[in-house]
């Protein structure tokens, strides 16, 4: 049997400030088989985004088991989680988080200069990854010079460019309006399709959830629903339904 | 991550900030220039005064007529010709001294053609050639034989043979001295002024007995202005001194109390105070220098730091696209380097400029040597290097979901 790509068991996550500590995640469990694509929902203080953050290996959890890939994630050192964010994970951010005096291939080559790749092949991966998501021609200009849309394709570009076997996406078209949003959920249910890349991705929006094929929703740091993306959602209408009408859940 | 690589990275965010990145230079700008000047300077010196040792022989100690006080107005009154070419024999014989040569010294009149100036001119004997270290570009010195005979020859050095027989052959030429033709036999070797004041390409030398009988008249035929002495050694100069003073006591028969009716002079002594003085500027211009990479280093680190916050979230996604700790403190490291040496390149060029200055305004050659230059990145990498670690450290433990967050 080959191990899920990602396996998390009874994660639990507090934030300790001072004498104070508030925990956010109360045991999540979660099993996400390669060419997955799976939305994470959930309001704002769900736990959505501390997830995100673990999965990411950006955090640790304070408890519980997390395996990526077969690795147990607790054991590794810090530069040991930072290579396996560089080979395992593509990030995609809300806010593109482009490095804004790079050039945009070389914002996309980054990931692999940091993997030790020769600068000259890694700026020519870079500007294969660009003309993947049509943008070829603007390698030259800085990520200012684009827009927003634009800006997270080159995102997804930086994201793909190491060719993870997962992308971790937050919120990825929060700050898009919904003509561009479609165009980017496009973009990654083809990847998903047709490079079998696992695709997580943390969203609010119902519509850009109803992308995915599988949906987990999150409250109050615990796992509410994790089933067909279908079902979750029409259940979700439901719920919301009963709060319009006023009736009791 | 290539060093490569990071060094175009720190470049770019240099020139990003372009204003900033020059304020924080200009202490290490000022630091190195000082640095290097001193370095430069040093240099200068010591070679200059290694070269003065050598025009004026090692070991030289002159002494002159007349005390500190009542015995110095008697004698600059001619009263009391203190020294004598029988002193200076006697001299010759200390065995702490390699020799002593008597002279006579005056401003004269000179005349060639219808060329004429007033200069200092110098009676020697042999002798004062051996211990001054003094060569003859063309011609030859004169004899003992010409000082026994008291002969109008005359030695000039290349300024004099130049004003006065411009594009000829000197030798063999009369230049007057108070009207008395004077033959030139030589040509001194060399120029430029030294630390005993005179110039050698201005010498005017011939036999001091000759000096005597035309120029130097007067009541006394045995007494001479100076003499010029040679310790064997440094080693027995302090003895030669004592040997110099007993002798010419003893012979001026000064009671035990009384003063000395002659000066020594010792040149190394003079020199070594030089030497002091210059090493004094040096050490200043170092201590300069040593405060401003000092200060400029605190510089770099503050504006580090500030860096650091400001770039907190660059550093969030460069760590979640894989940069280890190491990139991240590399990064900022090699950046603080980079500065450094950007005001090590421009305080090299100042010193160089500086150099030049003191070159043309003081007549006096200083260069900015490649080993100062070397010393220079050292000591500004060095500095990068330890004000640039407390903040690049700083910048590598900061967690990237802190980072991810930060605004």
């Amino acid at each position: 049997m080959t191990a899920a790509l990602i396996d998390i068991r009874a994660v639990t996550k507090s934030y300790v400030s001072g004498s104070v500590e508030t925990p956010v995640l109360f045991g999540v469990d979660l099993r996400v088989e390669r060419g997955d694509f799976i939305a994470v929902m959930g309001q704002s203080g769900s736990g959505k985004s501390t997830l995100m953050n673990i999965l990411g290996c950006l955090d640790q959890a304070s408890g519980g088991e997390y395996r990526l890939d077969g690795a147990d994630t607790r054991s590794l050192s810090r530069p040991q989680l930072a290579e396996i964010r560089n080979r395992t994970i593509g990030f995609v951010f809300q806010s593109f988080n482009l490095i804004k005096r790079m050039s945009v291939i070389e914002n996309v080559a980054l990931p692999l200069i940091y993997a030790g790749v020769p600068r000259a092949r890694a700026l020519d991966k870079a500007k294969q990854e660009l003309e993947r998501v049509g943008l070829g021609e603007l390698g030259k200009r800085t990520p200012n010079q684009l827009s927003g849309g634009q800006q997270q394709r080159v995102a997804i570009a930086r994201a793909l460019v190491g060719d993870p076997p997962l992308i971790l996406a937050d919120e990825p078209t929060g700050n898009l309006d919904t003509h561009t949003s479609d165009d980017i959920m496009r973009g990654l249910q083809k990847l998903n399709a047709e490079r079998g890349i696992t695709i997580v991705l943390v969203t609010h929006e119902p519509d850009i959830a109803a992308w995915s094929r599988r949906l987990v929703r999150l409250k109050d740091g615990r796992v509410l629903y994790d089933g067909p993306a279908a079902e979750g959602l029409r259940q979700l209408a439901a719920s919301h339904e009963q709060l319009l009408s006023g009736s009791p859940a | 991550m290539k060093l490569y690589q990071v060094m175009v990275e720190a470049f770019r965010s240099m020139a990003a900030n372009r204003l900033r990145t020059a304020l924080t230079m200009l202490g290490i700008v000022i630091g190195i220039a000082s640095v290097v000047l001193m370095l430069a300077l040093g240099a200068t010196m010591q070679r200059f005064i290694k070269k003065e040792m050598e025009m004026l022989g090692t070991n030289m100690v002159y002494i002159m007529p007349g005390g500190d006080r009542i015995a110095e107005q008697r004698s600059r009154s001619g009263a009391a010709p203190s020294l004598t070419v029988a002193d200076a024999d006697a001299l010759n014989r200390l065995p702490t001294l390699a020799g002593a040569a008597p002279a006579l010294q005056g401003s004269f009149k000179l005349a060639a053609g219808n060329e004429t100036s007033t200069s200092i001119v110098h009676g020697v004997t042999p002798a004062m050639f051996r211990i001054r270290n003094w060569k003859v570009e063309q011609g030859s010195m004169f004899t003992d034989d010409d000082v026994r005979a008291a002969s109008r020859m005359v030695v000039v050095g290349q300024k004099v043979a130049d004003q006065f027989f411009y594009r000829q052959d000197p030798l063999g030429r009369y230049l007057r001295i108070e009207n008395v033709a004077f033959q030139i036999v030589g040509v001194l070797q060399g120029e430029g002024r030294q630390l005993d004041g005179g110039d050698l390409s201005e010498m005017v030398l011939v036999p001091i007995t000759a000096a005597r009988a035309y120029m130097v008249r007067g009541p006394f035929p045995d007494n001479v202005h100076y003499i010029a002495a040679q310790g064997k050694s440094e080693g027995v100069l302090a003895d030669a001194v004592e040997d110099m003073k007993e002798t010419l006591r003893d012979r001026h028969r000064i009671k035990l109390d009384d003063p000395d009716d002659f000066r020594l002079q010792n040149m190394a002594t003079f020199a070594a105070t030089a030497g002091k003085i210059t090493t004094g500027i040096a050490a200043l211009l170092g201590v300069i220098g040593g405060i401003s990479l000092v200060v400029g280093g605190i510089g770099i680190m503050n504006i580090m730091l500030v860096s650091v916050t400001e770039r907190t979230r660059e550093i969030g996604i460069r760590m979640a696209i894989g940069a280890k700790p190491r990139d991240i403190l590399l990064q900022f490291l090699v950046e603080a380097v980079v500065i450094c040496l950007a005001g090590a390149a421009v305080g090299i060029a100042i010193a160089a400029g500086g150099a030049m200055a003191i070159s043309a305004a003081a007549d006096f050659d200083v260069r900015v040597g490649l080993n100062a230059v070397i010393v220079a990145c050292a000591f500004a990498s060095a500095v990068g290097v330890f004000f640039g670690f407390y903040p690049a450290r700083r910048a590598s433990r900061l967690l990237p979901v802190d980072c991810l967050r930060h605004e």
